[in-house]
């Protein structure tokens, strides 16, 4: 158990010294409504889910953490591992994405210090909670997969993020594929 | 724990501020109310100063409270003050001592009169209700604390009005927990009473925090965060100004919700599996309540104990299912629509709120427990996570029916849309409505 008290500057550790975030005002971002759920036929197994586009798109960068990604403005930036995509409320690996998964694969069986957590999202048009379970079981279905191809479950962690760090924020079919994903961060 | 964990948790937890400080005149947020069709006229008058409160600020603050949570209710509409026609500092304020044919002449149904004594710190007011056309005292209650204390005495004397006019105990001495981008870009938590007063943020991480619940007596809120870019449940105790990080050693945390005594229903997953298991307040297993399924999320407790709620995909799509707290199963309540999600069970543990996915976005529902009775409650925009007021009258849920997501107050028993209950300063959303502050 963890305790902290809180002093007049700010909540306080035991251990002391506290710290008061800075203040942080920046963009707003459009809070999504609604979930990667399963009506929507024509969404998911159409266009706009090139697994590569994003890595394509001449934006370079460093392939980390989506969370720290937005914080500093980087999320989308795609390392040497590259997003895998799902269908609507669906954790299924697509054949389309094989390659894509092999070639990550292949990346960490040469770099054996390499350790990869597996970020699973999903589209806005689930609930909040429902899809942080979604996209968990999406990074479960990538790792797993791995696994297979000789990666070992030591190198590799699962999160989800849900809906919560969209893409692209559109309420199109494309959009929603684009965010349908998992992101393959690499660290050390 | 690691001593290197345990720093690193520490230091995210000191990422919280403090509230600002509060006192008589206490800020509500400008929120634009309409008088609900059919509501009764009542006059709010002015506290007699009996000494001490020259300024006014004392009866000002109770009347701007109590008009805000009457207007709030939907059963009352206030009438214009500038139409009053007594002066209230040079009239008595009891049966007897002023002039109903001042009020009658208004047409006000109801009239609120008082007193109010301010020496020093220490403040004494009394309130008093008044049927005009009977010429008949209703009800009256003393109140004592300090200037802080203001806001909470009209809270408590609006739930004693509707008492006295409804049958019902109001709901207005309660607090409501919200996440809002309000401070930036990042989802912070936040609470406040039902009214928009007393605003306070309780986390301040540029993560992600989420689903935010309280126990019975809202000292204590558990929520969801990132900030140690793992996500884990907190327990925030909001008196004592501790946080305890509930780490069960199950896996990723999705969400949770707390039992009346405190007690934690949370949501890990593991492997691609989303389980609910009861935890203590610490953190440590008591039992596994789901085991099949790959997910089972969102919890919601009865307010009496013994049962909750949750969603589940286990037929193949997400749909509600209630089940004991004891552990065992799950009883499937929704089978209509093929997104059924965020169950609330209503205070007296018959009905449930929940959101429906349909074309456009979701819709919230109540249905009994036992699967009857399903009716529609919102129609425009989309709206999600409905969370109910401890009387079962109203529902509070977000909504981006006005552009940005907001949280709503609506009727239960007719999905009358009063108020927003929030400014849309940013995204708002994940309401959560705790039990009467005052027991």
């Amino acid at each position: 158990m963890n305790r902290i008290q809180r002093g007049r500057g700010g909540w306080v550790a035991e251990m002391g010294g506290f710290t008061r975030a800075a203040g942080i005002a920046l963009v707003v971002i459009g809070l999504a409504i609604g979930g990667c759920s399963s009506k929507q036929k024509n969404a998911g197994e159409g266009t706009g889910n090139n697994p590569n586009q994003l890595g394509e798109g001449g934006l370079g960068g460093t392939g980390g953490n989506s969370l720290k990604g937005y914080q500093n403005g980087t999320m989308g930036q795609n390392g040497p591992l590259g997003d895998i995509h799902f269908g609507y409320n669906d954790a299924t690996i697509r054949p389309e994405d094989n390659d894509v998964l092999k070639a990550n694969a292949d990346y960490l069986t040469s770099h054996a210090g390499a350790r990869v957590q597996i970020e699973g999202h999903c589209d806005d048009r689930g609930s909040e909670e429902y899809n942080i379970a979604l996209g968990a079981r999406r990074a479960q279905a990538a790792k797993d997969y791995l696994a297979t191809l000789g990666i070992s479950g030591d190198r590799m962690s699962t999160i989800s993020y849900g809906k919560e760090l969209p893409l692209c924020t559109e309420e199109t079919d494309d959009c929603w594929a684009q965010n349908r994903r998992d992101h393959f961060a690499l660290s050390q | 724990m690691g001593v290197m964990k345990k720093i690193v948790a520490l230091v995210a937890l000191a990422l919280l501020t403090i509230p600002a400080a509060g006192f008589a005149q206490e800020a509500l947020p400008p929120l634009t109310i309409s008088a609900a069709p059919r509501a009764q006229p009542i006059a709010v008058s002015a506290l007699k100063n009996l000494g001490g409160d020259d300024d006014h600020t004392v009866s000002e603050t109770f009347g701007k409270v109590l008009k805000r949570d009457l207007t709030l209710s939907s059963f009352f509409r206030i009438l214009d003050p500038a139409s009053y026609i007594e002066d209230p500092q040079n009239s008595g304020y009891d049966i007897g001592q002023f002039n109903f044919g001042d009020w009658s002449s208004l047409g006000a149904d109801y009239l609120v009169k008082g007193s109010v004594t301010r020496d020093g710190d220490t403040i004494k007011l009394e309130a008093l209700l008044f049927d005009v056309p009977q010429q008949r005292r209703v009800m009256g209650k003393k109140f004592t604390g300090n200037p802080h204390d203001v806001g909470e005495m009209a809270r408590r004397f609006a739930d004693s009005i509707l008492q006295a006019a409804t049958g019902t105990r109001g709901p207005f001495d309660t607090k409501l927990a919200f996440v809002s981008t309000r401070g930036g870009r990042f989802k912070e938590v936040y609470t406040s009473w039902l009214d928009g007063g007393g605003l306070f943020r309780v986390t301040d991480n540029p993560t992600i925090n989420l689903f935010p619940d309280f126990d019975r007596d809202a000292s204590h809120l558990l929520y969801l965060s990132y900030k140690t870019f793992n996500a884990e449940l907190y327990l925030v105790n909001l008196e004592r100004q501790l946080e305890t990080r509930i780490n069960p050693g199950l896996g990723q945390a999705v969400g949770g919700a707390l039992t009346p005594d405190r007690q934690i229903v949370a949501a890990y997953e593991r492997g691609g599996r989303t389980n609910l298991y009861l935890l203590t307040p610490e953190g440590s297993m008591v039992r596994e309540l789901t085991d099949s399924g790959p997910i089972n999320v969102s919890p919601s407790v009865c307010p009496a104990g013994g049962q909750f709620v949750f969603t589940s995909d286990r037929s193949g799509t997400p749909q509600i299912y209630a089940a004991s707290l004891d552990g065992g199963g799950g009883k499937r309540v929704t089978f209509k629509g093929s997104y059924n999600t965020a169950p609330a069970f209503s205070p007296d543990c018959k009905q449930i709120a929940y959101e429906s996915r349909e074309p456009g976005g979701f819709q919230i529902y109540v249905i009994n427990l036992d699967g009857s009775g399903a009716r529609q409650l919102t129609q425009s925009g989309s709206n999600e996570a409905p969370a109910w007021s401890p009387d079962g009258r109203y529902i509070a849920f977000s909504s981006n029916r006005g552009g940005g997501s907001r949280i709503y107050l609506m009727r239960a028993r007719d999905g009358y849309v009063i108020a927003p209950l929030t400014e849309g300063h940013g995204n708002e959303s994940n309401p959560a409505w705790s039990w009467w502050m005052g027991g």
